[in-house]
């Protein structure tokens, strides 16, 4: 089913959660929407399957205005980020749940709802535990249980609020597979709500940027990643170096230092360049002014890649670099060293851009 | 039984130990077990069928009925009533509420024996309330149970409201998104979260007006065979200085909600076993 | 809030609707039916009886009433009701702290039986709490004949009508504190003995302030039991008039001799009592909510 949001608005007393926000979605995606506490990701997730009413705007499923249905009759699979599993209740009942509070016309038989109530244990590999009370299983079993509950009154859009927040990261990466291969398999337009750019660049077909109540960038992983279009996406999406400094024919200055940026012609008196961690290479001796002296404060070694602290000699601020471990060993570098920084893939800003 | 003056392996640098187990195992030795001891000793000293005469006579069996019955009544009014009440203080905001929150706890504060002549004038036939009923309602059981009501009312209220006020949003809005309706929501979601709130108020509220006396006597009318409660009747041995008598039928009383509680307790039990595993 | 709408073609604009449906919440229909019904019930059981005693009291006018209180037979018992909340508060309170810092700070075998059996006072009827200081000190009692012999008098008299209500409010204190300073834990007085502090000190300092919400809280229920005891004093009392008679005693027996008036004159003291008690136990319990 396809979603459309329209201009829409919330606020909580003073607080404005959501300013005019619109976004189209379409059949079958899988969306993440990323942003930090209080962007708004959580409201926009519980207007879409009214659980709280909004101020100005509308949504529309397939077309068709539901901005005053139920969430009874949304047909929206809603998993909590706590679960908000029925304690009283064993796996079996809470899966059921859904299709046995139906009107008798539409309710399936005794034995229809425990066949689906099966599969759907079986989909989720917790068949042996369906005797089981909430409270008798880990997080990610609950987890399971929530999204399977979910899913069975065959919703049409799956909605998830921080599906993996409360698991501990080995249990979280098994569960974020396994959802990518469910959405595969059922092809249910899916929406889920996250804080970790990680687990949305993962996961995701389609990511939803949001900051302060807006939306900052819509798009697929890698265009988010690889071209943020504001400040905030670029700093949300990963570790940053930030170079301050004068935009001048096509290269950022700092003084002596200048990097280049070819694809930014405009002058501009202040600028400033954003720079990944692994786009900044590291060298021994000094070619030219395209790169400054640091010296090398840090230096830690995480599996197969290496994060290199540096103090800039200029300035005294502080820079990242990511090497492979390779490259860092062809290198020959150690703590202390003075070695020099060339900044590559230049992203810039002009400080009107900046919303933060 | 035996409370043992060795504490477990781990130790504490928290002075005071002896000191504190000496002085609370003496003063509860002297204000409580010793003097409730006293029951069972006396029991002890009667003839079987002097006693076995005692608790079953006639007037006596009666008013455990009584006793029994329109506290469980009380009880239940209250379990109704009280859960309504905690129900519309928590999530409703109306003028007036936290007036009627307060006031809730009239009863645990004002004297039995000052709500037993207020409730008795109200209700009796020429009363605010009394006279707009044909039938007598001071006198009468149906005056125990209004009373017995009254007593009753805060023990539920008050073990509901804090369940109710934690109870998590986000389970009644699973259930709304799972397409059940308000109602349903209600029955199978959120009274399934009360029960065992509800089941303690119920028994704190029964045992309470198993054993009241102060509120009762005066709406109750004492009639015996009609309208005695089982307190009312150890008074009575008590005034006739029939000791052993009173002991008796005490012994009975003291034994019935003993029982009863344990079964709430037991039920209880099984349904946290369930929820907490 | 609401910012001047744009008309945007074909965007239906939806005001506010905070819940759209009666799926999350109750109908207004239903909740003014709520509390209508609850409001009804409040005023049938407790309003109304209240208000009842205060016009009953003042029904022969304000002269009558003050001569009901200034009685000497009422001011006695105003006297011994006092009296009496002066002994038994302290010494429950005295308790309470002790067993709890007993049950809280420390392990030991049997706790939970001994948390039982404080609690034990409250599933016994006040008459038979009454009855079984008449068992151990009345005339045919276990200490009868010796307290006889030496002349001394418990049982319908001050000491008979203290321990029925200490006895009978024996476990308020202690129930108040013990949850309390179970969440509060122990590493607080550990660190303060660590310190160097004395158990006193520490006791003083450290968790006294922690607790002290809870233990008014547990003075004022306390209290307000005391002085409204009457089964359990009833049976130990004797009802001598100006001697043995607490207050809530004097008006049992105003309203037994058809003295409606003085009875609801002096119940309408100890309302206003309740309705202090009500008011600070709310104050009370705001407080220790801030903290």
């Amino acid at each position: 089913m396809s979603i459309q949001v329209k201009n829409v608005s919330k606020s909580f007393g003073s607080f404005q959660a959501l300013k005019d926000i619109s976004v189209d979605i379409e059949s079958g995606e899988l969306i993440a929407l990323l942003g930090p506490s209080g962007s708004g990701k959580t409201t926009l997730l519980r207007i879409l399957a009214g659980l709280e009413g909004l101020d100005e705007g509308a949504i529309y499923f397939d077309g068709e205005n539901i901005t005053n249905v139920s969430p009874k009759e949304r047909k929206v699979g809603f998993v909590f980020q706590h679960y908000a599993l029925f304690r009283h209740m064993t796996v079996f009942e809470n899966v059921a749940y859904g299709l046995k509070v139906r009107p008798r016309k539409t309710r399936p038989s005794k034995q229809e709802i425990a066949k689906k109530v099966n599969e759907l244990l079986e989909l989720v590999k917790l068949q042996n535990f369906q005797d089981r009370y909430p409270s008798q299983l880990s997080g990610g079993q609950r987890q399971r249980v929530a999204l399977a509950r979910a899913l069975a009154v065959e919703p049409k859009v799956l909605l998830l609020d921080e599906p993996f927040g409360a698991l501990d990261a080995k249990v979280r990466k098994e569960l974020r597979r396994w959802l990518r291969q469910l959405h595969n398999e059922f092809h249910v337009t899916s929406i889920f709500v996250t804080h970790d750019q990680e687990e949305a660049l993962d996961v995701a077909d389609r990511i939803i940027v949001m900051n302060n109540g807006k939306i900052e960038q819509i798009g697929t992983p890698d265009e988010v990643y690889e071209n943020p279009k504001s400040p905030f996406v670029y700093d949300f999406l990963g570790n940053v170096n930030i170079f301050r400094g004068r935009l001048q024919n096509g290269k950022l200055r700092q003084g002596q230092f200048e990097i280049s940026a070819p694809n930014y012609l405009d002058s501009h008196d202040e600028a400033v360049g954003y720079v990944r961690p692994h786009d900044i290479q590291i060298e021994k001796e000094k070619v030219d002014n395209e790169t400054v002296a640091a010296k090398i404060t840090f230096i830690h070694i995480v599996g197969p890649t290496v994060q290199i602290e540096l103090k800039r000699e200029d300035n005294g601020e502080f820079l990242e670099a990511e090497l492979t471990k390779e490259h860092y060993k062809n290198l020959e570098i150690q703590k202390g060293d003075i070695v020099y920084v060339r900044p590559k893939q230049l992203k810039v800003f002009i400080p009107e851009d900046f919303s933060i | 039984m035996e409370l043992s003056l060795k504490r477990r392996k781990k130790t504490t640098i928290i002075p005071g130990f002896s000191l504190t187990f000496g002085y609370t195992m003496l003063y509860l030795s002297m204000i409580v077990l010793l003097p409730l001891s006293m029951i069972i000793v006396n029991t002890l000293s009667m003839s079987w069928s002097e006693f076995y005469e005692t608790i079953t006579h006639p007037r006596a069996v009666a008013s455990y009925k009584l006793s029994f019955g329109t506290a469980f009544v009380a009880g239940l009014i209250n379990v109704f009533f009280g859960t309504m009440i905690a129900w519309v203080l928590i999530r409703y905001e109306f003028p007036g509420r936290k007036i009627i929150d307060g006031l809730v706890d009239l009863p645990f504060a004002l004297p039995t024996a000052v709500a037993g002549i207020a409730l008795t004038t109200l209700y009796a036939p020429n009363g605010w309330i009394g006279q707009f009923f044909d039938f007598k309602i001071s006198y009468t059981p149906l005056g125990i149970i209004i009373a017995l009501t009254f007593i009753g009312l805060p023990f539920v209220v008050r073990t509901v409201q804090p369940v109710l006020q934690n109870l998590s949003k986000e389970v009644e809005e699973a259930s709304a998104s799972l397409g059940a309706t308000r109602f349903q929501t209600f029955v199978k979601i959120i009274l399934p979260e009360l029960y065992p709130a509800m089941i303690t108020g119920f028994s704190l509220a029964f045992s309470r007006a198993l054993g009241e006396y102060g509120s009762v006597v005066f709406i109750a009318g004492n009639m015996p065979m009609k309208t005695e409660i089982t307190p009312l009747i150890i008074m009575t041995k008590l005034e006739q200085y029939d000791y052993v008598g009173a002991t008796a039928i005490a012994i009975v009383m003291l034994s019935g909600s003993f029982i009863i509680l344990l079964f709430i307790n037991f039920i209880q039990w099984r349904m946290n076993r369930k929820f907490y595993h | 809030m609401t910012k001047p709408l744009e008309v945007k073609q074909e965007v239906p604009v939806v005001t506010r609707t905070t819940s759209n449906s009666y799926s999350l919440k109750e109908s207004a229909t239903v909740k003014w039916s709520l509390i209508t019904i609850s409001f009804l019930y409040i005023s049938l059981f407790l309003i109304l009886p209240l208000i009842s005693i205060f016009v009953t009291a003042f029904e022969k006018g304000w002269e009558t009433y003050v001569a009901s209180i200034v009685h000497p037979d009422a001011l006695a018992a105003i006297k011994l009701t006092i009296t009496v909340a002066l002994i038994v508060v302290p010494l429950n309170a005295i308790f309470g702290i002790v067993a709890a810092w007993l049950i809280t700070k420390f392990s030991f075998k049997g706790k939970n039986l001994l948390i039982t059996l404080i609690d034990l006072p409250f599933a016994v009827s006040p008459v038979i709490a009454g009855l079984i200081f008449i068992l151990l000190f009345g005339a045919q009692g276990l200490f009868g004949e010796w307290l006889f012999e030496h002349d001394i008098k418990i049982v319908f008299a001050l000491p008979g009508i203290i321990l029925a209500t200490l006895f009978v409010t024996f476990p308020f204190i202690a129930r108040e504190l013990i949850p309390l300073m179970q969440t509060q834990g122990v590493t607080e007085e550990e660190a303060s003995i660590s310190l160097g502090a004395s158990g006193l000190k520490t006791f003083l300092y450290v968790t006294l302030p922690n607790i002290k919400w809870g233990l008014l809280y547990g003075l004022i229920l306390c209290n307000a039991r005391a002085i409204g005891e009457f089964g359990a004093v009833s049976v130990v009392s004797g009802h001598i008039r100006g001697l043995t008679n607490t207050m809530p005693l004097h008006i049992e027996i105003l309203y037994n001799e058809y003295q409606f008036t003085a009875a609801f004159a002096v119940a309408s003291i100890m309302s206003v009592l309740a309705i202090i008690t009500i008011i600070i136990k709310n104050i009370v319990s705001w407080k220790a909510k801030d903290v």
